[in-house]
């Protein structure tokens, strides 16, 4: 089982990194990052937090495209065009079908992260003779949140058309993003009102438990507790995710 | 292979041709109008780029998490703004910039320096203050935020008594230098005020990290220097003519000064013919 998993998990990350989009999409973020530098040479004294915080959206921004833009079409191509069934024809399960399909994509959003990750820490290292540990864990986390929305992505891949689905799959992203306004919201509503948007909260990936961004120009190390709670929800969270998506694509017709 | 326009295919040439004839026509025009002409009602060419930030509290409910990022983007839109020249005699955004920097990031010591360094030369002196009451909250162990708010007081309120808390509370943070210390107990007297303004900011732009500020502060060193000197020639003029000169002028006339010394700030100097005090007129 392990086995057949892996062929589909080594043959999904074969098949996105021939994809010439990614290609560019990575080389794009990585001039997006070094140009970050210049953006701190104008910025009065403050280029090493202009550079790390200009980093950081730059990297959490191309794994977001990589993931809107292949992540979400990986499952509604395979369906569309067919070539699903090929490969369930075989002795291979339609669980192992899709979890190898999302593993595949984690691993590729992994390898992509990891290089741009790689080059905004040397050009960290180069300008400040340091890498803290802080940066470090931001680029970690934002791979576990594009992990993340990889699976919600291909939860919408197999119900919908791929360009829908990246559109859902963004809307997701921005509300995860906004969930500490979502709950600054709720406290200052009513009973209703509260009530609502505490469910929106609660029900919606909240992805600012992955946002440790915004402490890396302070150099604030992520304390063990919040790491182990924010994997605890990681897991928790796409698990149940991949589970409902799994379902549906068990009921799939093709 | 004959190649022959037919009628449609010229009237799509023509249409071609029309349209960047036009194009070229437009582009010309806007570039004389914007570039080439004359300034704008009476301003100069930032006005097409002042910024128009959002209310602080709507920047942070619409930042997606990105608060950092979103603040340096404010702040490097400030340096921008503040570097291109003031289109309306007033930097009229400069107040709200800051606001949203520090409301975006509570923590970034250098919005907060250069802020009360800025503002208040600007006419923001009511905001300069809240700008540096805000920061002694978010960053209550740093020193140069009451101190630097105590600065704003000292100038630009003439309100000793808040100034000399602003420096006690500044001597009572760690990494203070021991004059702060000097300044609080100082202006509880109420002592001579540009002799302290002159020792403060000689403070600032040797302890400074910013080179902005560092250099910002030599420059109001060398305007008090400016003063003294005028005074010193002053003080001259009356010893020996037993009366007030009309102007700084009669003082080169008399031979006390080579020429009259300009402010490096830009601040136009006036000769008070009545108490013989200094004044100082921005612009």
């Amino acid at each position: 089982m392990v086995k057949v998993l892996w062929a589909l998990t080594v043959n999904t990350f074969r098949e996105t990194i021939r994809d010439k989009l990614l290609y560019s999409l990575v080389g794009f973020a990585a001039l997006v990052i070094a140009a970050s530098l210049l953006a701190g040479s104008v910025s009065l004294g403050q280029d090493v937090r202009v550079f790390q915080n200009f980093g950081l959206t730059a990297i959490l921004v191309f794994q977001l495209v990589i993931t809107l833009f292949i992540g979400t079409q990986l499952l509604s191509r395979e369906i569309e065009r067919k070539t699903a069934l090929l490969v369930l024809s075989k002795p291979i399960s339609r669980e192992m079908f899709y979890l190898g399909k999302f593993l595949g994509l984690a691993l590729t959003l992994t390898v992509t992260g990891v290089i741009m990750g790689l080059i905004f820490l040397i050009l960290v290292f180069a300008k400040t003779g340091a890498v803290s540990p802080a940066a470090l864990f931001a680029v970690i986390f934002i791979i576990l949140e594009v992990w993340l929305l990889t699976a919600v992505g291909m939860l919408f891949g197999g119900m919908t058309s791929p360009l829908a689905s990246a559109v859902y799959t963004f809307c997701l992203a921005l509300i995860g993003h906004a969930s500490t306004t979502i709950w600054i919201l709720a406290q200052r509503s009513g009973s209703v009102v509260r009530g609502i948007l505490e469910f929106i909260y609660y029900i919606f990936p909240n992805l600012e438990k992955f946002n440790l961004r915004n402490d890396v120009v302070f150099n604030l190390t992520p304390e063990p507790i919040q790491i182990g709670m924010a994997l605890l929800y990681f897991t928790a969270y796409t698990s149940a995710i991949l589970l409902i998506g799994l379902a549906i694509f068990r009921r799939h017709e093709f | 292979m004959s190649f022959s326009l037919t009628g449609l295919k010229r009237l799509t040439l023509l249409w071609v041709a029309t349209a960047l004839a036009v194009s070229y026509i437009a582009q010309l025009q806007y570039d004389s109008w914007r570039r080439f002409g004359p300034p704008k009602i009476q301003t100069t060419y930032n006005i097409f780029i002042e910024p128009q930030p959002p209310n602080s509290e709507t920047a942070l409910l619409a930042s997606f998490g990105a608060r950092e990022f979103l603040a340096d983007w404010y702040w490097l839109k400030t340096i921008q703004y503040y570097g291109g020249g003031d289109p309306y005699g007033k930097y009229r955004k400069l107040a709200e910039l800051f606001d949203v920097v520090v409301t975006l990031s509570p923590k970034f010591l250098a919005a907060y320096q250069t802020g009360l360094i800025i503002l208040p030369g600007e006419g923001f002196v009511e905001e300069a203050i809240a700008l540096g009451k805000g920061g002694q909250r978010n960053l209550p162990d740093r020193w140069e935020l009451p101190y630097y708010t105590g600065l704003v007081y000292h100038i630009y309120k003439k309100d000793y008594r808040a100034a000399a808390e602003q420096f006690t509370q500044a001597a009572s943070l760690p990494g203070a230098p021991p004059i702060v210390q000097y300044f609080s107990g100082v202006y509880r007297n109420l002592a001579n005020e540009r002799q302290l303004a002159y020792e403060i900011f000689r403070t600032v732009a040797a302890t400074s990290e910013s080179d902005f500020i560092k250099e910002r502060a030599a420059k109001y060193v060398l305007h008090l220097e400016v003063i003294f000197q005028l005074e010193d020639a002053l003080k001259s003029y009356q010893a020996r003519f037993k009366r007030l000169p009309d102007s700084f002028e009669a003082l080169v006339a008399a031979g006390i000064l080579g020429r009259v010394p300009q402010s490096p700030l830009g601040i136009t100097l006036v000769l008070d013919r009545q108490t013989g005090a200094i004044l100082e007129t921005k612009r």
